[in-house]
C-alpha cells in the first residue's frame, strides 16, 4: 500500500491530536461513519426480532442488503432501542449514542437498553463508561447475564482476572450463554491452554447453531486455536469465509494470538489478509500500523494508522501512535557496525563541536540504503538532543551484549538490531503496548528494542544499561526460537544474563519477591507464564520475573549453559515448557520444580529465616537516620547488613550507614561501607559520586574511574559526572576514555562551553593529535579569549 | 558607602573585609572605568516571614554587597538595605538619594531579594510594615537618570512587572515569567552565586556579565528542580537592552594601573575587538582561513596577556 505523503500524515495526525480529548468525552463529537462490517455481534437474548432479517445479511456479510435493511427499520421503528442498534450498524455513532440516550429517557429503568449502551461505548475504546453502565444495569437486575459478561469483557480487555470469576459464575449458574464460553475461551487461549478453549467453543458453537447465532467468533477462535498449535491452514478459516467472504477477524483474531506471544512477523502477515478481505476493519488497520512500527516499518505503519484513524477517530491507541510517528522527526537513526565486522568509513567518527554525528543518516536514507549493508549491525534511533551525549554508550553496550549473547546461546543474529530510546516515557509505552501509562522500562519486538531513555525517569531510578542488556537478550530468545520461546523463559534468560554477565554486578532480589518465597507462592515452571499473563495478587509479576530469573539460574547451575541452550533448542523446534524441559534437561517438569525448591533453600533459606528481623532493622536505621542520631544509625545498619549483606536496592542500610559514619569523621570506614555497596551491585548515583570522589581523595584514582564509570550506567547524562571522569581518566594516561567523556560532556551543552573545548584539546595532545589540539584550544579562546590554561597550551603547541 | 540621612539601613564595614579577601583566582587586569561614568548598587532584602526566609535573604543581599563593593573597589557607591530596616520609606528614600546623585553617564544596579505577591491586578514588593507596589517602584526606578539600569527582580510574581517595568536603557530580571508563579522562588540564591564565581564568567576574563550570569543562574534553577524530580515553579526572564555588556560584578578587587598597564590594557581591548570582528565574519570564511586568522591574533593576545601578568607581577 503506497504511503501517504508527508503532509498529508501531518494533517491526518493534526485531526488525530483533536481527537485525542474525543477519546474521553463519551461520543460527545461527531463520528466518522464507521464500517457496517466492523460491528461486534450481539448475543444477547432480548435483541428485538425486527432486526433480525437485518443482522442475517450483516452476518454473512452481505453488506448493501443489510444497509438497506437496518436503515428501512430506523426510518419505521418507534423504539428508540431499536433504533439505535439500527443506526449502530448503519456506522452512525452518534445517532445511535443519541438514540440510546433518548430511549432510557423514556424508560429510565431499563437494564436491557443500559447494558447495550454499555457495549456501544466498549465498542468506542470507553471502557470507563461501559463498566458504569452495566454496573448500573446489574443495580437494576443484578441476574441480567448480559450486564455481567459486560463487566467480564471489559475486565478480558484489562488483563483482569475477575472475567474468568464472573464467567465462571454464569457458566455455573446454569443457563446457556454464547458469551460466557467466548470469553471463557479467549482467556485459555491466552495463557496457551488450547485444549481448555476448545472444549469452551465445542460449547459455544453448540449453542450458536441450537440458538441461530452467528458463528463467526467461534470460528475465529479455533482459527486462533490452531495457530496457537502451528497449524497455519485453518479448517475454521475455510468454514468463516465460507459462511461470510468478507470476515476480516477470520485473521485479526489468531493475529491477536500470535501477537500477545511475541510472534509479531506472523501477526502482521494475518493482518495483512484481514485487511485485504475487509478493508474496512479498522481496528486491524490500528493493529497492523502499531506493528508494523513494531518491525521499524514507519512508513507503512503510517498509511496503516491514517486509515484506522479515519475509520475509527476514538482510539487513544491510534491518536497516540500517529503523534509518536510525527515526533520521530526529532530523532536520529545512526547506524553503528558490531566491532568485528567491517567498519566503513565515517561511522563511529566524532561528533564534532557543532553536536554534528558524522554516522548520523535518517531512516529514510537507511531504509533506501537497506539492500546495501552486508551484514548486520545497529540503529540507534535516539532523540537528536541525547544522541551526541549517549550513542557511545549505548553502542558499546549493545555490542558487548550481543557478542555475549552470540557465544552464550550459540545464535547468530539475522538482521540489524534497532535500539530506540524515549526521553518521554508515554512515548515509550505507546510505542510498545500503544497506551500510556504503562510501567514498563523497555521491550523487545522481535530484532527492535524499545526502552525509556535515562532521562525519561529521575536520575537513578532505573539502570538504563541493565534494562538495555536484558532487552538484547530477549532478541536472542525470541529470535533463536522464532518467537516460540514461553514468555517465562524469555524473561528468565534476560533477568539471568542482567545477574551474571550484565552491566551491573549481583542478584537483585526484591523483597516482595522475598516475600512471596517465604509465603511460597512461586508458581510450578508449566504455569509459570500464567504469573506474566494474568496476575492474581499484587506484583505478582514481578515475582514471576524474579523467579524465572532464579529458575534459569538453577537451570545453568545445575546443567550448565548448555541447558538453557538446549531448551531454547526445545522452543525453537515448537516444544512446549514440559516438552523443552523433558528434551533440553532430560527431566520432568516436576522434578525441575523439585530441585528448584532445594535449590531456593539452599540459597534463601538464611535469608528467609531473618527477613523480619532485617526488615525490622532497617526501618530501625531510617528512622535514626530522619532523627540524626548518628551512633544509632551506624549501630542499626550494621546488623542489618550482616543479616542480609547482599540487600543494595531501594531501602538498603548501607546508604545510611556511610552517610552516618562520615558525621562522625569515621571517612574510612564509611568508604568501605559504600565501596562494598558498589561492589555488589548498588547505583544509586548520590552515592557513587561520593565513594567515587572518596575514592579519588583517598589516591585511588583507578577505583574511582571504575565507580565513575558505573555511574554512567545510571546517569549519562550529567556534565559534571563526565567531566570529572575524564580529568580523571586523563591523569591517569587513559587518554581515550578521557576523550570519550570529553565528547559527552560537550553534547551536554555545558555552560562553560570554553572549558569543554579545552579539555578536548587536552586529551587530542596526549593522543599526539595536534590538529585537533589546536581546533579545540582555537575554539576555546574564541569563547573565552583571556583563557590562561588555553592561552599556554596554544603558545606551546605553536612554539 | 553611601549613606542617607534619617536612613537607619544596615550598612555593612564591607572595605574592612575587603582587605581580607583572598580570592582564588590568578592576576586579572581590571580596566579602570571612565572617570566621568560611575556604577551604584541598590541592594534590598525584603521581608523574610518566617526566620527561615529571613537569614536566607539577609545571608544573600550581604553577599550581593559583597560582591559589588569587591567589583567597585570600595562600598561608596554601594546601598544595603535589609532585615527589619528595608521598609517602604528607607527604599523610597534610597531610590530619591540616588536620583539626586546618579546622572545619565552612570550606571545602576538594582537587586531586589525578598517575596512578591500578584493578585492579578497589582505586584507588591513584601517589605516590613507596608510594602511597595509595582507602580510605585516603576516610578521610584524611572525617575533615578542613569543611562543603563539593571533591575533584578528575584522575589516570587516577579513574572509580573515584566511589562511595566521594561524602559529604555534598562535590562530587566525577573525570577519568575509571570505573576502567577508565587513560590517561594530559588533565583537569588543562584544570582547571588553567580556573582562571584568563575563557572558563571564563561569568557574567562574576570568580570560577570549581566548576561553570563543570567545564564548561569538560569541553568541552575532549572536543574536543581530537574534534580528534584520536582516541576519547576519559576521560569527566569530577561527582557530590555542587552545584557552582555553590563558589568553585573567583577570577580577581584580592582587594582590601581600605571601608565605601562593601561598601554597594554588597551592594546588587549583592541585585540579582543578584532576577535569580536573576526567572529561576525565567520560564516562568509573558509574555515581554515577563519582558524588561521583566529590564531594569529588569539596569539598576539595571548603574549599581550604575558606582558600584562609580568608587570603585575613586577608590582
Amino acid at each position: 500500500m503506497p504511503a501517504p505523503k508527508n503532509s498529508g500524515a501531518r494533517f491526518i495526525l493534526r485531526a488525530a491530536m483533536a481527537a485525542v480529548a474525543l477519546a474521553a468525552s463519551a461520543l460527545a463529537s461527531p463520528a466518522a461513519a464507521q464500517s457496517i462490517g466492523a460491528q461486534p455481534f450481539d448475543y444477547s437474548p432480548g435483541r428485538d426480532p425486527v432486526l433480525q432479517p437485518c443482522d442475517e445479511h450483516y452476518h454473512r456479510g452481505d453488506r448493501a442488503e443489510a444497509a438497506v435493511c437496518y436503515t428501512q427499520v430506523s426510518a419505521e421503528s418507534l423504539d428508540g432501542a431499536v433504533r439505535a442498534e439500527a443506526a449502530w450498524r448503519l456506522g452512525d455513532l452518534q445517532a445511535a449514542n443519541a438514540f440510546f440516550r433518548t430511549a432510557l429517557e423514556l424508560d429510565p429503568e431499563s437494564f436491557t437498553i443500559r447494558e447495550r449502551w454499555g457495549r456501544l461505548f466498549l465498542a468506542t475504546h470507553q471502557a470507563d463508561e461501559a463498566a458504569r453502565l452495566f454496573t448500573e444495569a446489574l443495580d437494576l437486575n443484578e441476574d441480567y447475564t448480559p450486564a455481567r459478561l459486560g463487566i467480564a469483557a471489559v475486565a478480558l480487555g484489562r488483563f483482569e482476572d475477575r472475567a474468568r470469576t464472573i464467567v465462571e459464575e454464569v457458566l455455573d449458574g446454569g443457563g446457556r450463554h454464547l458469551e460466557a464460553h467466548l470469553i471463557s475461551a479467549r482467556m485459555s487461549l491466552e495463557v496457551g491452554a488450547v485444549g481448555a478453549a476448545r472444549e469452551a467453543l465445542d460449547e459455544a458453537l453448540e449453542i450458536a447453531e441450537a440458538q441461530d447465532l452467528p458463528p463467526l467468533e467461534v470460528y475465529s477462535l479455533h482459527a486462533a486455536a490452531d495457530v496457537l498449535q502451528g497449524i497455519t491452514a485453518s479448517e475454521w478459516t475455510d468454514r468463516a469465509l465460507a459462511y461470510n467472504p468478507s470476515y476480516g477477524e477470520i485473521h485479526a483474531t489468531p493475529a491477536y494470538y500470535y501477537l500477545i506471544n511475541r510472534r509479531y512477523r506472523e501477526a502482521v502477515e494475518l493482518l495483512f489478509e484481514a485487511v485485504r478481505i475487509q478493508p474496512d476493519l479498522w481496528t486491524a488497520h490500528a493493529e497492523l500500523g502499531v506493528n508494523l512500527f513494531r518491525q521499524n516499518r514507519v512508513e507503512e505503519a503510517q498509511a496503516h494508522l491514517a486509515l484506522a484513524y479515519q475509520g475509527d477517530p476514538f482510539s487513544a491507541q491510534t491518536v497516540n501512535t500517529l503523534r509518536l510517528l510525527d515526533s520521530l522527526e526529532n530523532f536520529v537513526v545512526l547506524r553503528r557496525e558490531l566491532p568485528e565486522r567491517v567498519v566503513s568509513a565515517g561511522v563511529n567518527t566524532e561528533v564534532d563541536a557543532e553536536g554534528e554525528t558524522a554516522a548520523a543518516v535518517s531512516a529514510e536514507t537507511t531504509a533506501a540504503a537497506g539492500g546495501t549493508i552486508p551484514a548486520p549491525g545497529m540503529l540507534l534511533r535516539l532523540h537528536k538532543d541525547e544522541a551526541p551525549v549517549i550513542d557511545a554508550y549505548v553502542t558499546d553496550l549493545v555490542a558487548d551484549s550481543i557478542q555475549a549473547f552470540t557465544e552464550r546461546y550459540q545464535f547468530e543474529l539475522e538482521e540489524d538490531v534497532v535500539v530506540e530510546l524515549y526521553p518521554e516515557h508515554d512515548d515509550f509505552a505507546v510505542r510498545t503496548l500503544g497506551l500510556p501509562g504503562i510501567g514498563l522500562l523497555g521491550v523487545a519486538f522481535g530484532y527492535l528494542v524499545a526502552m525509556d531513555s535515562p532521562s525519561g525517569s529521575r536520575e537513578g531510578e532505573f539502570h538504563w544499561a541493565t534494562t538495555l542488556w536484558h532487552e538484547i537478550a530477549h532478541i536472542f530468545t525470541l529470535e533463536a526460537t522464532g518467537n516460540l520461546v514461553p514468555r517465562w523463559f524469555s524473561e528468565g534468560v534476560s533477568v539471568f544474563e542482567e545477574w551474571s554477565t550484565g552491566p551491573l554486578p549481583g542478584r537483585h532480589i526484591p523483597v516482595r519477591v522475598l516475600e512471596a518465597m517465604a509465603e511460597d507462592r512461586f508458581l510450578p515452571v508449566a504455569e509459570l507464564d500464567g504469573g506474566f499473563m494474568r496476575p492474581t495478587y499484587e506484583g505478582q509479576v514481578i515475582v514471576s520475573y524474579t523467579q524465572a530469573g532464579l529458575l534459569c539460574q538453577y537451570i545453568a547451575l545445575e546443567w550448565g549453559q548448555q541447558g538453557l541452550v538446549d531448551m531454547l533448542n526445545g522452543f525453537a523446534d515448537g516444544l512446549s515448557t514440559a516438552g523443552a524441559i523433558r528434551e533440553g534437561l532430560g527431566v520432568a517438569p516436576e522434578d525441575l520444580d523439585r530441585g528448584f525448591r532445594e535449590f531456593l533453600e539452599a540459597e534463601f533459606r538464611a535469608t528467609l529465616d531473618v527477613l523480619e528481623e532485617w526488615q525490622g532493622l532497617t526501618q530501625a536505621t531510617y528512622r535514626a537516620l530522619d532523627a540524626g542520631d548518628w551512633e544509632e544509625v551506624v549501630d542499626r545498619a550494621e546488623t542489618a547488613v550482616g543479616t542480609y549483606p547482599d540487600y543494595v536496592d531501594d531501602g538498603n542500610a548501607y546508604i545510611p550507614m556511610a552517610m552516618a559514619l562520615e558525621e562522625l569523621d569515621r571517612r574510612p570506614e564509611a568508604l568501605d561501607t559504600l565501596e562494598t555497596y558498589w561492589r555488589l551491585g548498588g547505583y544509586s548515583p548520590g552515592a557513587l559520586r561520593r565513594l567515587g570522589d572518596w575514592l579519588h581523595e583517598a589516591g585511588r584514582p583507578v577505583d574511582a574511574i571504575a565507580v565513575y564509570d558505573d555511574l554512567i550506567m545510571v546517569t549519562p547524562l550529567n556534565a559534571e559526572v563526565h567531566a570529572t571522569l575524564g580529568d580523571w581518566m586523563l591523569a591517569e594516561g587513559m587518554a581515550d576514555g578521557a576523550l570519550r567523556e570529553y565528547r559527552a560532556l560537550m553534547a551536554t551543552q555545558p555552560h562553560d562551553m570554553a572549558g569543554a573545548h579545552y579539555r578536548l584539546a587536552t586529551a587530542w595532545l596526549e593522543l599526539e593529535d595536534q590538529a585537533r589540539t589546536r581546533e579545540h584550544l582555537l575554539y576555546a579562546l574564541e569563547i573565552a579569549p583571556h583563557y590562561r590554561e588555553a592561552q599556554q597550551l596554544l603558545l606551546e603547541i605553536v612554539r | 558607602m553611601r549613606r542617607f540621612e534619617g536612613l537607619v539601613g544596615r550598612f555593612v564595614g564591607l572595605m574592612r573585609r575587603l582587605a581580607g579577601l583572598t580570592l582564588a583566582l590568578g592576576p586579572l587586569w581590571l580596566v579602570a572605568p571612565a572617570a566621568q561614568a560611575e556604577l551604584y548598587y541598590l541592594i534590598v532584602g525584603g521581608l523574610g516571614g518566617e526566620p527561615a526566609y529571613a537569614n536566607r535573604f539577609l545571608a544573600q543581599t550581604e553577599t550581593l554587597a559583597d560582591a559589588a563593593a569587591r567589583s567597585l573597589g570600595g562600598d561608596a557607591r554601594v546601598t544595603l538595605l535589609n532585615g527589619e530596616d528595608a521598609t517602604r520609606e528607607a527604599l523610597t528614600e534610597a531610590l530619591q538619594g540616588l536620583a539626586e546623585t546618579v546622572t545619565p553617564a552612570d550606571t545602576l544596579a538594582v537587586f531586589l531579594v525578598g517575596h512578591g505577591t500578584y493578585d492579578g491586578l497589582a505586584y507588591k514588593y513584601n517589605l516590613p510594615g507596608r510594602d511597595l507596589d509595582g507602580e510605585e517602584l516603576a516610578e521610584l526606578l524611572g525617575a533615578v537618570p542613569a543611562g543603563r539600569q539593571l533591575v533584578v527582580n528575584t522575589t516570587s510574581a516577579s513574572g509580573a512587572v515584566l511589562e511595566s517595568w521594561a524602559k529604555e536603557g534598562r535590562t530587566l530580571i525577573t525570577a519568575t515569567r509571570s505573576g502567577g508563579e508565587r513560590n517561594a522562588t530559588r533565583f537569588a540564591e543562584h544570582w547571588t552565586a553567580a556573582l562571584s564565581s568563575e563557572s558563571a564568567d564563561t569568557n574567562r576574563n574576570g568580570i560577570i556579565t549581566a548576561q553570563e550570569a543570567y545564564d548561569y543562574t538560569e541553568r541552575m534553577v532549572a536543574e536543581s528542580y530537574e534534580n528534584e524530580g520536582t516541576l519547576a515553579t519559576e521560569h527566569p526572564q530577561l527582557t530590555g537592552e542587552p545584557a552582555d555588556s553590563f558589568t553585573a560584578a567583577r570577580l577581584a578587587a580592582r587594582v590601581a594601573l600605571t601608565q605601562e598597564l593601561e598601554r597594554l590594557f588597551a592594546e588587549l581591548d583592541g585585540l579582543e575587538g578584532q576577535v569580536q570582528a573576526l567572529r561576525t565574519r565567520r560564516s562568509e570564511m573558509d574555515s581554515d582561513v577563519y582558524l588561521n586568522e583566529l590564531q594569529a591574533l588569539l596569539l598576539e593576545l595571548a603574549l599581550v596577556q604575558q606582558r600584562i601578568d609580568d608587570a603585575r607581577a613586577e608590582e
